[in-house]
């Protein structure tokens, strides 16, 4: 599988389309939007989907790329998840039983990866995070809210 | 009416065919058997947790026409070589140890494939040795894991070609080579042998397809292995893949399920056992009662356009627990028909099946939608 180059992607992708003359920059929400701003938006939140998307189904070049270790088990979070279902983005943050606490998805994303995956927990805010995020919350979208629920 | 709608209205109509309703008064529970009045065709019921139709449990009449023997089930243990992963090795000794605790003893183990992760002759020889030490007749059906590295070249060499027919004890026993026949999606792209097994590895990648299938030369060899018996006589079906289409994008499914049907219709007394799911399901086709075995290696969430109305759906699995949700089937042939007691090892033996929707792993899942991945698909998407 070829990974492109994706650091900050969607900021090139704004930039680009700046360049080009087809954008008039709204900085603010006091201006409407472009279709073009709002396709680089959107651009710039699938480049992390799809980034996401591998970290989760294990590929092993985006691991190293952003320095992660997910998994020492052979296992990837796909594996467990299709389609990213039963992770349950939409019910957090909740009291999460395995851990015996109050918890955010991110924890949740952090204590799978230390207990079946038997990897190294990633900062919360890492790269890394913000991406499986991304993928988790994309592959979920049209669930309903529903916070707490066990 | 777009194409979803169009199938989903074929399979209902196919399906239904002849319906009949399940009788109200009877249950499933952790064993599952069902009462002969249930053969007579398949019953519908509302998906819904609160609503499932529930079937009944008979203790088996042993003695019952000198026709009764037992067996075990043991798939999907996706084997990694050892020092990647040893829990999964250490399921498989489990569940071979355990079959080999059976009394009276089984008179086969039927391994129903995905005995390797990623098709490797190491992980496929690791798997042999384990299975070695269980003493008993083995059969064995392939899985996609098996096959896609050396296009079965290794399974076939130690376990045999599927598919294969076997009269035991005034039963027909038949199983299938649902993993083999995939369209080639590999060739015109030059892909390595190690990037074909990886897409058909991905259960929810894009690449691979729907590709579990018979085949037609694999139809009509079942159709000439069914010709001269009885169709009151009993026969068991042994699958990867369910022999229905419960979710195609996973290959919860066979493509040809129609023409398997067709087939099979004039039994009266079919059971198809599969693996593939790693769940515990229960479906009923025409007068085909199809059961989903328990994985050894982690349990698949289930479909998320929801479950067959039969099925009683088990509990969520606790994933801090790799031997929980999982595990192997014990089954046995008592004059009536099969009887299947999912031997799944959960610190509480008895909750195999969920109690309470929110301890269900369909039930609970309400507000959730799903969508494909993109991830392997071109782009852009
Ligand atoms: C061996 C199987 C397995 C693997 C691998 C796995 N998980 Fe899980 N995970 C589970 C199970 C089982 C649950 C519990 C689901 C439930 O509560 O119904 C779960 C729960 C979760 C939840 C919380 C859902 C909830 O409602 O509490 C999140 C988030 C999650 N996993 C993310 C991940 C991520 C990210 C990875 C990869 C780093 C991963 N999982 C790997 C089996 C696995
Ligand atoms: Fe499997
Ligand atoms: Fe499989």
């Amino acid at each position: 599988m070829r990974i492109q180059p994706f650091v900050n992607a969607g900021l090139r992708v704004l930039a680009l389309a700046a360049a080009a003359g087809a954008v008039q920059f709204a900085l603010a929400h006091g201006s409407k939007h472009t279709r073009a701003q709002l396709q680089a938006f959107e651009a710039a939140f699938m480049e992390q989907v799809r980034i996401g998307d591998l970290l989760f189904h294990g590929d092993p070049e985006t691991e190293k790329q952003l320095g992660v270790s997910l998994s020492q088990t052979g296992m990837a979070c796909a594996m467990c998840h299709p389609y990213g279902s039963d992770t349950h983005p939409y019910e957090f943050p909740k009291w999460q039983e395995q851990m015996g606490e109050f918890a955010t998805l991110r924890d949740m994303i952090n204590w799978c990866i230390e207990k079946p995956n038997q990897g190294t927990k990633i900062d919360g805010d890492s790269e890394a995070m913000k991406a499986l995020e991304a993928y988790i919350y994309w592959s979920n979208r049209g669930s309903s809210l529903d916070p707490g629920r066990h | 009416m777009n194409d979803i709608d169009r199938d989903l209205r074929e399979r209902a109509r196919v399906l239904r065919r002849g319906e009949q309703r399940a009788d109200a008064g009877t249950r499933i529970d952790r064993r599952i058997f069902l009462h002969r009045s249930l053969w007579a065709g398949a019953a519908a019921g509302a998906a819904s947790f609160g609503l499932f139709p529930l079937l009944n449990t008979i203790d088996m009449a042993f003695a019952q026409e000198g026709q009764s023997f037992r067996f075990a089930w043991i798939s999907d243990t996706h084997l990694l070589p050892d020092d990647v992963n040893t829990r999964f090795v250490e399921k498989t000794i489990r569940a071979v140890q355990e079959v080999q605790a059976m009394d009276p003893s089984p008179d086969f183990l039927i391994f129903g494939g995905d005995l390797a992760q990623l098709g490797d002759p190491v992980e496929l020889k690791l798997g042999k040795g384990i299975l070695d030490e269980l003493e008993i007749k083995k059969l064995f059906i392939p899985g996609e894991h098996d096959w896609y590295l050396d296009m079965g070249k290794t399974w076939v060499e130690m376990f045999g070609a599927s598919p294969w027919k076997l009269d035991h004890k005034g039963v027909r026993l038949i199983g299938l080579d649902t993993v083999g026949q995939a369209p080639d999606y590999w060739s015109a792209t030059n892909m390595s042998p190690q990037e074909r097994m990886g897409h058909m590895a991905t259960l929810d990648g894009s690449v691979a397809g729907a590709w579990a299938g018979l085949g037609d030369e694999q139809l009509k060899w079942l159709a000439d292995a069914v010709a001269d018996w009885p169709k009151d006589a009993p026969l068991v079906v042994f699958s990867h893949n369910p022999l229905y289409e419960y979710y195609p994008p996973w290959n919860f499914w066979v493509r040809d399920w129609r023409a398997v049907h067709e087939i099979l219709a004039p039994f009266n007394r079919v059971t198809n056992l599969h693996g593939h799911t790693h769940q515990v399901l229960y479906n009923q086709f025409g007068k085909v009662r199809s059961i989903g075995m328990l994985a050894t290696a982690w349990p698949w969430p289930y479909a998320p356009e929801g479950v067959p109305a039969l099925t009683r759906c088990m509990v969520r699995a606790n994933p801090g627990d790799h031997f929980d949700g999982v595990g192997w089937d014990k089954l046995a042939f008592a004059g009536e028909g099969v009887e299947n007691e999912y031997v799944m090892w959960r610190p509480k033996e008895d909750a195999v099946f969920a109690q309470e929707p929110h301890d269900s792993g369909c039930a609970d899942n309400i507000n959730q939608r799903l969508h494909a991945r993109v991830a392997d698909r071109m782009w852009p998407y």
